[in-house]
């Protein structure tokens, strides 16, 4: 039943031996993109050719995301082009890249829940005339969906699909828009395994049409199983792009990780204190399972993992923003269950968010008025009126202790430099006097001198006896500033390692869920255990906002 | 009950559930009041209900794009005192331009609030409470503060409103209402059959998933803005033709009551869902409701205020458990017979 035509055949070769007669359809070439201080992307170049499966693999930050952005429009490079078909082209927005034939498809689908599936399907086509054609609609949305050999109610409104569901809708979308490129990022993330395995015939049946696929995916397995060709990204270069049966995971890895623990300022070791808060099997929903860890005194205990593996949850978890819902917490051995931040501020503990931007400061107020915010209760007068004097001393005490560089502690918090709003966040939480001090991404987004800063700041408070749980995407910050690791994947503690044990493959391979050094996962069987972020456990979590 | 998923959709099973509402609001109070079921009151609601609906139909195309048009009320104001003085000045204008000029000025009015909205990316709630004041103020300004006097207009406009069409057992049907029918039908059909209809419900939908899509948003919202004042200027018409007398107040706080109609006829503040038959149903109930409270109760026009907030809210409340209650059940029939995963045909199927 497979098509015979010629694109079918060009799959079916070996893509590590592609002829020079076989172009590529989309050329990446030298394509930079900087971003203030961050560059995003550095001179990369990659050809995707017709009916193979493209992985791209890369670390948090190593550049996928704005490559994705250009290939669609929504950015535009600083030097380098894309060409397709041998031609250069310019892409101005997504419609332009729609009309070139390249759509990229997202882990969270982007329909629209209001209408039903044939029109989300159509929405963007501009050829069906000025009246519409329900019924013709209706039955050329059926004939794509069963082209993919997919059975969907086609009248139904996008709302109530699953997530998987979704995705096969926004395919038959890219498919009615004669895609020949589709980017995947991160497809898989929200599916079951069950939705996995029939995603991954969707996307071989499109190669077989001859579509060029370009999957993105931090799932090992899925990527080697599926992928005809690996590319990997690491700070925005382009390291390596081999046939699969030239690379192992462990190969891939190593590129992934070429960075040098040494550049990092590393952490004084020195003797724990007495056990400060000790979690025993927490878990929270649907977000994070089966958690075991201490935190001692003078600890700086590392949190690794990928975006979204559920470090932050467990943050949130501890700091009683986002509650966990089963195991125990236990603060200065004495069971605690932390329902709001105002408890948990009470326990002392205290989280310093990764979006300072959005809810970490209040952009439009004074440097004084952030740090007091938390605390302000002790800055009131029997009257209950704000004693700014002290709010003043407060403030400049800390910018003389953190070295924030400003003229005056009444400058608003917006027109300070990242690093120094960075600083200020930790001022706020610091002087809530916290014992134990979340540290969710800190020095993300911000340059190296101020980097460093914190790094050293982290360190004295560590040596304070101020314990720190520092979550971070960064593998090299983690490994030098952490006096032992624990590695998150998909909800679940896949590792505690000591820093002497800690490498950055060790860690890597865990937070991915590659194979080597550990014992082969079945997926099938893992996927049925509740997933983070599964289309059953959103499901779930929906039904109850409802 | 599968014959009735199969047959409509959420959204009609609301409108359905309006209409019995209707049937027992009406019923309710004709046991209540004498003489309920009277031409008088039925002409008196039909005329009322005409120009809310005509500027509600325009409000549902803003609404559905998640944006908010506040300024109606105004635009009905000054179109109506407009053309009535044109009207007074030149006795032999033809009808067919009075109404044009009409709906000219309204479009422009629209216009310029969806330009604001549009392209200077204020939020449309910001915009048409400014607009809402300033047309206002710029009618106060222009009339001098004088009034459309009724015996100054032609003769042809006087007799309009009393004019009828047919006669049904005492029940006539006004020129008025059979507009205000024929707009609510003809807006039907483009939301349903229009691309750019549909666009209007891809945009409430998801802004995001609009923009990533490339949908031309800007050029769509503003367009809705046109035709929602177009619609106001229309109904402006409608006004001066239902009262002659136009002062500078005219038709001030209409804005309310046209949110309010559309919110209970089931259009979503957030976008994306509603439609005009809903909407006319809502101005119709709240007329309804309003005319004979103030009859059975004879309670004071003020309180019918505070019981028009109090229904908009109730209204809101009770809709989202519905319509999630609906959505669940239509939502899962429907998956048991297309759930993707099981479905695969073998066709499809690679090594």
């Amino acid at each position: 039943m497979r098509p015979t035509n010629v694109t079918r055949q060009l799959s079916t070769l070996d893509l590590k031996d592609y002829k020079m007669d076989i172009n590529p359809v989309l050329q990446i070439k030298h394509i930079s993109k900087r971003f203030d201080t961050t560059q995003a992307l550095d001179d990369v170049s990659l050809n995707l050719f017709p009916g193979e499966i493209h992985a791209l693999l890369g670390e948090n930050g190593a550049g996928k995301s704005t490559l994705i952005k250009i290939m669609t429009g929504i950015y535009s490079p600083d030097e380098g082009e894309l060409s397709l078909d041998g031609k250069p082209i310019h892409l101005a927005n997504s419609v332009e890249a729609q009309a070139y034939g390249i759509a990229a498809i997202y882990q969270e689908p982007m329909v629209f829940p209001d209408l039903t599936v044939a029109e989300n399907i159509f929405i963007t086509h501009r050829n069906r005339g000025w009246v519409m054609n329900w019924s013709q609609l209706n039955r050329d949305a059926d004939a794509i969906l069963a082209k993919l050999g997919v059975k969907l109610d086609v009248r139904m409104q996008a709302r109530g699909l699953t997530l998987a569901a979704q995705q096969t809708v926004e395919i038959a979308k890219a498919i009615s828009l004669k895609v020949r490129i589709l980017i995947m990022d991160e497809p898989t993330a929200s599916l079951s395994a069950h939705e996995v395995r029939q995603l991954f015939k969707l996307v071989y049946s499109l190669r077989d049409q001859g579509v060029s696929i370009l999957f993105i995916s931090h799932r090992m397995e899925e990527v080697f199983e599926i992928a005809d060709r690996v590319t990997v990204f690491r700070d925005g270069k382009h390291i390596s792009t081999l046939p699969r049966s030239q690379v192992t995971q462990e190969s891939c890895i190593q590129d992934m990780v070429g960075r040098k623990v040494e550049e990092f300022f590393v952490k004084n070791s020195a003797p724990r204190g007495e056990l400060l808060l000790s979690a025993h099997n927490l878990g929270r929903a649907g977000v994070f399972t089966g958690l075991n860890f201490e935190v001692y005194r003078g600890e700086v205990l590392g949190f690794a993992g990928l975006v979204g593996s559920g470090r932050t949850d467990v943050g949130l978890a501890l700091f009683g923003v986002e509650p966990a819902d089963s195991g125990e917490i236990r603060v200065n051995g004495k069971a605690e269950k932390v329902h709001s931040p105002e408890q948990a501020l009470h326990l002392g503990i205290a989280y310093m968010t990764e979006d300072r931007r959005q809810i970490g400061l209040t952009m439009t107020m004074s440097i004084t008025s952030n740090i007091s915010l938390p605390m302000l209760r002790q800055y009131l007068t029997p009257f209950g009126m704000v004693k700014r004097a002290e709010e003043t001393a407060t403030a400049n005490h800390f910018r003389e202790r953190l070295a924030i560089r400003t003229t005056t502690v009444e400058q608003q918090v917006g027109r300070l430099s990242g690093g120094n709003q960075q600083k200020v966040m930790l001022s706020k939480w610091l002087n809530a006097r916290p014992q134990l001090l979340i540290l969710d991404e800190p020095t993300r987004g911000i340059d190296v001198g101020a980097k460093a800063e914190v790094h050293q700041l982290i360190n004295e408070l560590a040596a304070q006896g101020l314990s720190i749980i520092l979550i971070s995407s960064d593998m090299p910050e983690v490994i030098a500033m952490s006096d032992r690791i624990l590695v998150m994947r998909e909800g679940k503690q896949m590792g505690l390692f000591t820093r002497a044990e800690a490498t950055q493959e060790k860690i890597l391979t865990s937070a991915m869920g590659a194979t080597p050094p550990f014992p082969a996962q079945n997926r099938d069987n893992e996927g049925e255990a509740m997933v983070p972020g599964s289309s059953r456990a959103k499901e779930s979590e929906m039904e109850k906002s409802a | 009950m599968n014959w009735i998923r199969r047959t409509f959709r959420p959204e009609q099973v609301r409108e359905l559930i309006l209409v019995l509402l209707i049937g027992l609001i009406f019923a309710f109070f004709s046991t209540q009041i004498t003489g309920y079921f009277s031409p008088r009151i039925f002409n008196r609601i039909t005329a009322d209900v005409a120009i809310i609906t005509v500027v509600a139909v325009g409000e549902v195309l803003v609404l559905l794009t998640r944006n908010y048009d506040l300024s109606v009320g105004s635009i009905v104001g000054v179109s109506a005192y407009i053309t009535g003085t044109l009207l007074t000045r030149n006795q032999s204008m033809p009808p067919l331009q009075a109404v044009a000029i009409a709906v000219a000025l309204g479009a422009l009015m629209g216009l310029i609030n969806g330009a604001l909205v549009s392209y200077g990316k204020v939020p449309s709630i910001i915009v048409t409470f400014g607009t809402l004041a300033i047309y206002r103020s710029v009618l106060v300004e222009i009339s001098n503060a004088k009034t459309v006097v009724t015996s100054q207009l032609p003769q042809w406009l006087l007799d309009l409103p009393g004019a009828n069409l047919m006669t049904v057992g005492g029940f006539d049907l006004r020129p008025m209402v059979l507009m205000a029918l024929i707009i609510v039908v003809l807006f039907q059909l483009i939301i349903t059959y229009l691309p750019w209809g549909r666009q209007l419900h891809a945009i409430g939908s998801s802004p995001e998933a609009a923009r990533i899509g490339g949908l031309p948003a800007q050029k769509i919202v503003l367009v809705a803005y046109i035709v929602c004042g177009a619609l106001a200027g229309l109904a402006g018409f409608m006004y001066l033709v239902r009262f002659g007398n136009i002062t500078v107040v005219a038709a001030q706080g209409m804005e309310m009551q046209v949110v309010a109609a559309a919110v209970v006829g089931g259009v979503s503040t957030n976008g994306g869902t509603g439609t005009m038959i809903g909407a006319l149903l809502g101005a119709f109930m709240i007329n309804l409701l309003q005319q004979s409270l103030l009859r059975w109760l004879q309670i004071s026009e003020f309180w019918i205020d505070a019981l028009l907030g109090a229904l908009i809210l109730l209204a809101v409340l009770v809709d989202h458990i519905i319509m999630d209650k609906l959505r669940t059940i239509w939502a899962r029939s429907a998956l048991q017979v297309t759930d993707p995963a099981s479905e695969i045909k073998e066709s499809s199927h690679v090594a």
